[in-house]
C-alpha cells in the first residue's frame, strides 16, 4: 500500500521550472531514495512534501489521513543543513520539538533522552548546541526528525556534508531506522542509495527520469554491455575515437574514455563478432574485452545525461 | 538645588551608576566568554567601557554572533 | 455523542494551548539567554532616571558651561512634576522605541535566514502561534522595560520635583505602553515581510514617525491615528501637550485605542500569513 502519493507536482520559480510534473508513490514501510545530480530539483521536491514550499501545481497525499488533518503530524524531516538555536542545549531542543508535536511533558523528556542516547549524543545533550560540530548537529537533526515517531521520515542529503566516519555512523543509523518507518531520502551518491533502499526515484533537470524498485529497475534495464580497453597508444586512440563516431547499428555508448569504452549492445553475439573483426582488421592493441550487463550506474548516467 | 545635602546627592546618583556598572560588567563577562564576536574583542571592550550605556547595548545588539 | 465531541474539542484546544506555551517559553528563554531581559529594562531605567535628573541640574550645567557674560541671570522655569514625568515619556518615545525596534528586528527574518524557522514550522504547529508567541514575548519584554523606566522616572521626579498622582501617571503609561506595543508589532510585521532585519527596524520606525508626525502637525481630526497615542499619554500628565494642533477632546481616546488594537490584530494576521506563505528561505 502506498503511504505517500505525489501527483504531477510542479514548482515554478520566476519563470524557471524547478520541478516539472513529478509523480511517484512510496509504499508503507519502504525505503526510497530520491537520486539525482545537484540541481535536479530534489530539495525543491522535498520542501514541497514537508510544507515549507507551496507547489505551483500538483497534489501530495498521505494514505490514511483524516480530511483536514495536518500532513506535518506524520512527517519527520531532516533538512540538508539542519539549523538550531545555539543558545539551547540539545536536550532542550528535542523536548521543545517533542512538545510542539503534541507529546506530554513526561513523554517528551523520556523520548528526548532515549533519542539522544540512540544518536550518540547522550553525554553532549546538556551542552549548548552552539558548541556542537557539524556531525553532532546532523545527528541531533536526525533525533528531532524522529521525535514524534513519524510515519514518513524525509531526509535531504543526510550524509553528504559529513566526513567518512560521520557518514558511516549515519548510514548505520539509517539502516536500523528503515525497518521501523517509511523513509524517503535524497542523495546524489548512487552507492548510498543502493546500500539502503528498496526503491529509487531518479530525478534529472526537474523531471522524474526513472523510478521503481531497485530490483525491478535492475531487471528491466538489464542490457548486455561490452567493455573495451586498449593500451592507449596513438594508433588505438585514433581508431577508438573514429570508431565511436561511426558505431554500427545496435551499439550505444554508455561511457567512454580516450583509451576505452563501455558499449550497450542489442544482440550480444552479433556485437561480439563485429567488434572482434574490427579489432583484428585495424590492428588495435586490446588489453581487455569484457562482456557483462548494465549496472545501476549506467542507468543513472543515461537518465541524467539524456534529460 | 542648594537644599540638597551631599548624602542626598549620593543617594540620587548611586542607583543610576550601579545600574550602568551592572550592565557594563555583564557585557564584559559575555564578551570574554564569547567564542566569536563581530569585530575584534579589544575594540568591543573599549566601546563597552568608554561609551556610557549605549556601548554595552550596542555590544548586546550587534557584537554577539548567534550560534 | 455530543459529550465526546466536546471532550475532543477540549483536548484539541489544550494541545493547541500547550504548543503555544512551548513556543512562548522558547521565545522567552531566548530573551533571557541573549541578555535582552537585562539590558532593555536597564536602558529604560537609566533613560527614565536621567531625564528628571538632567532637567533638575540644567541651570547648574548651563552656569558651569561658562561663556556667559558676567551677571547674566539664567531663568529656566523649573518643570512641574508632571512635566518632568512627561519628559521621560518623550525619551522613551525616541530612544526607547529605537531600542525596542532594534531588539526585535530579526524576529522572523533572522530565523528564516538561519534556517531555524524551517525546523520549527515542519512540526505540526499553527503559523499563527509561531507569530503570536513571538508577539507576546516582545510585548511582555517591552512592557517590563517601560515599567522599569517609568518607575525610575517617577521615583526621581518625586524626589526632585514633587509628587504626581497615580490617577494621572497610570493612564499616561498605559497609553504609552499601547503605542510601544504597536511599534513592536510593526517591527514584527516588517520582519515577516522583509528579508533584511535592518530594513524591518527602519520601516517600523519610519511608519511610527510618519503616523506621529501626521497626528501632531496635520490640522484635521485624527482619532483613527495610533500616532496620537504618545501625545495623548503626555496629555494625561500635562494638559497642554494633549493636542498641539487640533483641538481634540478626550472623548475619542477610546476610539484611538480601539483602532490601534484592531491595527495590531491586522498586523499579526498579515505576519502569520507571510510566514505561512514563506516559512523559510530557500
Amino acid at each position: 500500500m502506498a503511504l505517500l502519493t505525489v501527483d504531477r507536482l510542479t514548482k515554478r520559480f520566476e519563470g524557471a521550472l524547478a520541478v516539472d510534473e513529478v509523480g511517484f508513490s512510496v509504499g508503507e514501510g519502504r525505503c526510497a531514495a530520491l537520486l539525482g545530480p545537484n540541481g535536479a530539483g530534489k530539495t525543491t521536491t522535498i520542501r514541497m512534501l514537508t510544507g515549507l514550499l507551496a507547489p505551483t501545481a500538483g497534489t501530495i497525499a498521505l494514505e490514511g489521513m483524516k480530511p483536514g488533518q495536518d500532513r506535518r503530524e506524520w512527517i519527520g524531516y531532516l533538512p540538508q543543513h539542519p539549523a538550531f538555536y545555539g543558545w539551547m542545549s540539545g536536550h532542550e531542543f528535542l523536548v521543545c520539538a517533542a512538545r510542539l508535536c503534541g507529546l506530554s511533558k513526561k513523554e517528551a523528556a523520556e523520548r528526548s533522552g532515549e533519542l539522544l542516547e540512540r544518536v550518540g549524543l547522550g553525554a553532549a545533550g546538556k551542552r549548548r548546541i552552539a558548541g556542537y560540530s557539524g556531525g553532532m548537529k546532523q545527528r541531533l537533526g536526525l533525533a528531532q526528525a524522529l521525535i514524534h515517531r513519524p510515519k514518513l521520515l524525509i531526509l535531504d542529503e543526510p550524509v553528504s556534508a559529513l566526513d567518512p566516519i560521520g557518514r558511516r555512523e549515519v548510514m548505520t543509523l539509517l539502516g536500523e531506522l528503515k525497518s521501523e518507518t517509511t523513509v524517503l531520502f535524497s542523495t546524489h551518491v548512487l552507492p548510498d542509495a543502493e546500500e539502503l533502499c528498496d526503491d529509487i526515484l531518479v530525478m534529472a533537470a526537474g523531471r522524474l527520469a526513472a523510478g521503481g524498485s531497485l530490483a525491478g529497475i535492475r531487471e528491466r534495464n538489464r542490457q548486455p554491455v561490452l567493455s573495451l580497453e586498449t593500451e592507449g597508444d596513438a594508433r588505438s586512440r585514433a581508431w577508438l575515437a573514429a570508431w565511436l563516431k561511426r558505431l554500427p547499428d545496435g551499439f550505444e555508448t554508455a561511457s567512454a574514455t580516450s583509451t576505452g569504452a563501455r558499449l550497450v549492445v542489442r544482440d550480444l553475439e552479433a556485437a561480439r563478432r563485429t567488434v572482434l573483426r574490427e579489432l583484428a582488421d585495424e590492428n588495435v592493441r586490446v588489453t581487455k574485452l569484457e562482456v557483462g550487463y548494465t549496472t545501476l550506474e549506467d542507468l543513472f548516467l543515461k537518465a541524467v545525461g539524456s534529460a | 538645588m542648594d537644599n540638597l545635602t551631599q548624602s542626598q546627592w549620593i543617594s540620587l546618583l548611586v542607583p543610576l551608576l550601579v545600574l550602568q556598572l551592572a550592565l557594563m560588567i555583564t557585557a564584559l563577562v559575555v564578551l570574554v566568554k564569547a567564542e566569536r564576536t563581530r569585530g575584534p574583542k579589544w575594540l568591543w571592550a573599549i566601546i563597552i567601557v568608554i561609551v556610557n550605556l549605549l556601548g554595552p547595548i550596542a555590544f548586546f545588539l550587534f557584537g554577539r554572533r548567534a550560534d | 455523542m455530543s459529550l465526546s465531541l466536546k471532550m475532543k474539542m477540549k483536548m484539541k484546544m489544550s494541545t493547541g494551548m500547550q504548543k503555544w506555551l512551548v513556543l512562548f517559553r522558547k521565545e522567552w528563554l531566548e530573551i533571557v539567554r541573549s541578555y535582552r531581559i537585562l539590558w532593555l529594562p536597564i536602558a529604560f531605567a537609566v533613560l527614565g532616571a536621567s531625564q528628571p535628573i538632567t532637567s533638575f541640574f540644567m541651570p547648574d550645567i548651563l552656569a558651569s558651561a561658562g561663556n556667559l557674560p558676567e551677571g547674566t541671570v539664567i531663568s529656566i522655569p523649573a518643570p512641574t512634576p508632571p512635566e518632568a514625568l512627561a519628559g521621560a515619556l518623550s525619551q522613551f518615545g525616541a530612544i526607547g522605541l529605537l531600542l525596542v525596534a532594534l531588539s526585535s528586528m530579526g524576529a522572523v527574518s533572522g530565523e528564516r535566514t538561519s534556517g531555524t524557522s524551517a525546523m520549527i514550522l515542519v512540526k505540526p504547529v499553527p503559523f499563527a502561534s509561531f507569530i503570536t508567541a513571538k508577539w507576546a514575548a516582545l510585548v511582555l519584554l517591552a512592557s517590563l522595560s517601560l515599567a522599569a523606566g517609568y518607575g525610575a522616572a517617577w521615583y526621581y521626579t518625586e524626589t526632585l520635583f514633587g509628587s504626581v498622582s497615580w490617577r494621572d501617571a497610570l493612564p499616561a503609561v498605559l497609553l504609552f505602553a499601547l503605542w510601544m506595543s504597536f511599534v513592536g508589532t510593526l517591527t514584527l510585521l516588517f520582519s515577516a515581510l522583509l528579508r533584511s532585519a535592518a530594513a524591518a527596524a527602519a520601516a517600523a520606525l519610519a511608519t511610527a514617525a510618519a503616523l506621529s508626525l501626521s497626528a501632531s502637525s496635520l490640522p484635521f481630526e485624527q482619532s483613527w491615528n495610533p500616532g496620537r497615542l504618545s501625545a495623548l499619554a503626555a496629555g494625561r500628565l500635562v494638559a497642554s501637550a494633549a493636542s498641539p494642533a487640533g483641538g481634540q477632546t478626550a472623548g475619542d481616546v477610546w476610539l484611538t485605542v480601539a483602532v490601534t488594537a484592531i491595527a495590531m490584530l491586522a498586523a499579526l494576521f498579515a505576519s502569520a500569513r507571510a510566514v505561512r506563505r514563506r516559512p523559510a528561505d530557500a
